[in-house]
């Protein structure tokens, strides 16, 4: 690595030494309580895949280029010079952390490990060295930002063609539309994903309840987040913001999805609209007796807290009201809530592929599951739904794993 | 437009995200540059996220057809 | 700032200036006395006699070494340590703030008072590392414990009864820091702790540890042997009032006896303890308020 790059990703790394950045760095005390934090440690016991393992190589590069004492005596620190084998282990640590921020409960100063994952993978793309895959995803979405208009005939022909589905779980009322698109002043607008299946179920719930509603032309999720790119993260975040905007919603609805719940309710600053996880909202149709359902699921039920729904989000008891309106036979798994073991599918593991990593670092969530004795597990994060999936099949679980929503949807009934 | 062979059909249909366009990415290097490969899918999703990463990635959309229950994407390699 | 340069400037005139004259004769007088021991003596071997014409010389410079440590350096270290922490609390404080909230859920009612309690009670740690929770819970209120026996020391503070031979604690606040420190120290031998640890984090305890153990030699001496440790808490509340009044005088003169020195390596090391401070781990009893406040705000 030359001068050049070096000087220009010590540049960047220092755009990410805010304050908070800064005491995350400097307070550690190599404690070591947070080593058993990690799935991926508890699944593959080496330092390099715990929390501070992964935050020491952050460490010792910013001793090096940052602190007088890493100028001074830098065998005091065991400093660490930014080179190529130094960017491999960036890659390394920051691409296997999840994100999913567990180690901030064992931590005695609340390190947060994932935000300090985030200079790792700036400086990635500053070496031109990020996984490629999900550069082009996140690329994908700003494109399709700038050209919404040339699909958009497209686009509502394919709603259109599904809203037989959606009218096969809940008839929509005379006069109203199954799926609106594009409606201005309407209360709620429901951010999907791609798949149909993020928006059938959905739109049934949102029928049911006579919601006054419009479905997003873009979808939720945001690859800028998981590649740790603020500026293409807000580029993603933007489009749905401008059309939330365009319509006056007054509630933004996000779909399944965990990362683009915590990036719109918490990462792009403060908005004219209300954010909420779409379970919230399903809560509130059943609290407010707006929907009704049957408990249809006899099979002993378990649920899983998505982190950033969860732990990074404060969703815990929405979903467990909601399961207690359509379950018997409810099972904790343990631990569970703030404490529950993460999918092991965050941070772009699932996009990039990734099988072996994600099955091998993920034993201690598939025990988990195994340990509840449940049947089936349901959760609030299309992510992790994939990665329970992966796992149940890798493992031999046999559990089948569904999205709340669409649980919720084949629920329904009329009172 | 009645001359499109496809090379091959590929079934995206009911995947979860973003697995078509992982997917279609690391297909599209597996054919000759020219050849066209004929996506399968369900999510309307993808009449706006294929040519969107065509753009991005300088491959080419040639045509999209929809009937109810099949979205049918046709992608030519161009590098 | 003009206090920080009369204080050195005066510093400086000791050591070289016009008191420098009764230091030396001071010195003189020292040496004098144990000429005199040894003359005295009837048998006076080879040996004896050479140890002591190499006393006689270096003595000198020891005791000028010695009056450096115990009064000029102890104030310089203070006050680089105290600049240090309010340079290093500025450059970490004062940096932009984080672009948005980095709370973790549940979250508190009062985000102040949550980020108090994880930064004293330390909640994540008694539930994942019971034992390591009790040596720093020890740890931590025996520091305090220490600070307050120090201050103890000074004839205007008095926490135990100035006549009394005990400091705060009768010795156990000393076993209350060394304890756990050993502690600390040994786990750091460990894995996993082993495989995070680098040799800054060996010297700081080590550092501390000998500090301690001095420091307890004299507090253990006093409080737990009949004959004490020769110097008594009166006699070191008298080099305390010579430093908190800016005397500057040699604390030699009221600490009689060899033992001296131990007290003079005990300062040594508090000299580079508060000298290292600022640039070291121990930073996080100034930082674990605010990062703590991170995750509940």
């Amino acid at each position: 690595m030359d001068a050049a790059t070096q000087d220009m990703l010590k540049n960047l790394f220092e755009t990410k030494l805010n304050s908070a950045m800064r005491l995350y760095l400097e307070t550690c005390t190599h404690c070591g309580a947070c080593v058993e934090a990690c799935h991926v440690y508890n699944s593959m016991p080496e330092m390099r895949y715990s929390s501070v393992g992964r935050s020491e190589i952050i460490r010792k590069v910013f001793l090096k280029y940052f602190k007088l004492q890493g100028k001074i005596a830098p065998w005091l620190g065991e400093t660490i010079e930014l080179d190529d084998v130094t960017m491999d282990r960036f890659y390394d640590a920051a691409y296997s952390c999840t994100g999913c921020r567990r180690c901030m409960m064992y931590c005695p100063f609340g390190i947060d490990t994932q935000m300090i994952m985030g200079i790792a993978k700036l400086l990635l793309i500053g070496a031109d060295k990020e996984p490629k895959l999900l550069t082009m995803l996140a690329d994908m979405s700003i494109a399709k930002g700038e050209d919404a208009e040339a699909s958009k005939a497209g686009f509502e022909e394919a709603i259109a063609n599904i809203e037989p589905e959606v009218e096969a779980l809940w008839k929509t009322a005379p006069g109203k539309k199954t799926i609106p698109l594009n409606v201005e002043g309407a209360d709620i607008l429901y951010v999907a994903l791609s798949p149909k299946h993020s928006i059938i179920p959905a739109a049934a719930i949102l029928n049911a309840a006579d919601a006054s509603w419009t479905l997003s032309s873009f979808e939720a999720v945001n690859f800028g987040a998981f590649m740790g790119d603020s500026k293409r993260m807000m580029a993603i975040a933007q489009r749905i913001i401008a059309e939330a905007e365009r319509l006056k919603v007054k509630t933004v609805a996000i779909v399944e999805c965990g990362t683009a719940y915590r990036v719109m309710k918490q990462q792009t600053g403060k908005h004219p609209f209300e954010v909420v996880a779409f379970v919230e909202l399903i809560a509130k149709f059943l609290r407010e007796g707006k929907i009704h359902t049957t408990k249809n699921i006899a099979e002993k039920l378990t649920y899983h807290d998505p982190c950033q729904v969860a732990r990074n989000g404060g969703v815990y008891e929405d979903p467990r009201y909601v399961i207690s309106q359509i379950a018997s036979d409810f099972k904790e798994m343990t631990p569970n809530r703030e404490m529950n073991w993460c999918c092991g599918g965050g941070g772009g593991l699932v996009a990039m592929g990734e099988l072996e990593f994600r099955m091998k670092s993920s034993r201690v969530k598939a025990d988990q599951v195994k340990a509840s004795g449940a049947g089936r597990i349901c959760t609030i994060c299309e992510n992790c739904q994939t990665q329970l999936t992966d796992l149940s099949e890798h493992y031999e679980l046999g559990v089948q794993v569904d999205s709340l929503a669409n649980l919720v949807a084949h629920a329904l009934i009329q009172e | 437009m009645e001359s499109i062979t496809a090379v091959k059909v590929l079934d995206y249909k009911g995947l979860s995200c973003p697995m078509p366009i992982v997917k279609i990415s690391m297909e599209i290097g597996k054919v000759a540059v020219g050849d066209v490969l004929e996506v399968h899918t369900t999510d309307p999703g993808s009449i706006a996220d294929f040519p969107a990463w065509a753009k991005t990635t300088g491959h080419e959309i040639v045509e999209i057809k929809q009937e109810p229950g099949l979205i049918r994407i046709f992608v030519r390699r161009k590098k | 700032m003009n206090a920080l340069f009369s204080l050195a400037a005066s510093a400086v005139q000791h050591l070289t200036g016009a008191k420098l004259g009764s230091f030396w004769s001071k010195a003189a007088l020292i040496l004098s006395e144990s000429a005199d021991a040894t003359s005295g003596a009837t048998v006076a071997a080879d040996a004896t006699s050479g140890a002591t014409a190499a006393a006689v010389a270096v003595s000198p410079f020891l005791n000028a070494i010695e009056y450096t440590i115990v009064v000029p350096l102890l104030y310089f270290s203070v006050l680089f340590c105290i600049v240090g922490i309010i340079w290093r609390l500025y450059k970490i404080l004062g940096a932009p703030p984080a672009p948005y909230s980095l709370k973790i859920y549940p979250s508190s009612k009062s985000p102040g008072l949550g980020a108090l309690k994880d930064t004293f009670a330390m909640p994540q740690l008694r539930r994942h590392k019971p034992l390591f929770w009790v040596f720093l819970v020890i740890f931590h209120i025996s520091l305090i414990m220490l600070l307050l026996g120090h201050l103890d020391i000074l004839p205007s503070i008095s926490i135990v009864p100035e006549s009394s031979r005990h400091m705060v604690g009768a010795g156990l606040v000393g076993v209350g820091v060394t304890v756990p420190l050993l502690y600390f120290l040994f786990r750091r031998f460990r894995t996993p702790v082993r495989e995070l640890s680098v040799p800054a984090d060996y010297l700081l305890l080590i550092l501390i540890l000998f500090l301690f153990l001095f420091g307890d030699l004299m507090s253990w001496g006093n409080s737990w042997t009949p004959n004490g440790f020769v110097m008594t808490k009166q006699d070191f509340s008298l080099y305390f009032q010579g430093l908190a009044q800016f005397t500057f005088a040699d604390p030699r003169a009221v600490l009689p006896g060899s033992h001296y020195h131990f007290l003079v390596i005990h300062v040594l090391l508090a000299d580079l303890f508060f000298i290292v401070l600022p640039f070291s781990k121990i930073l996080h009893a100034f930082l674990s308020y605010p990062i703590n406040l991170l995750r509940r705000k």
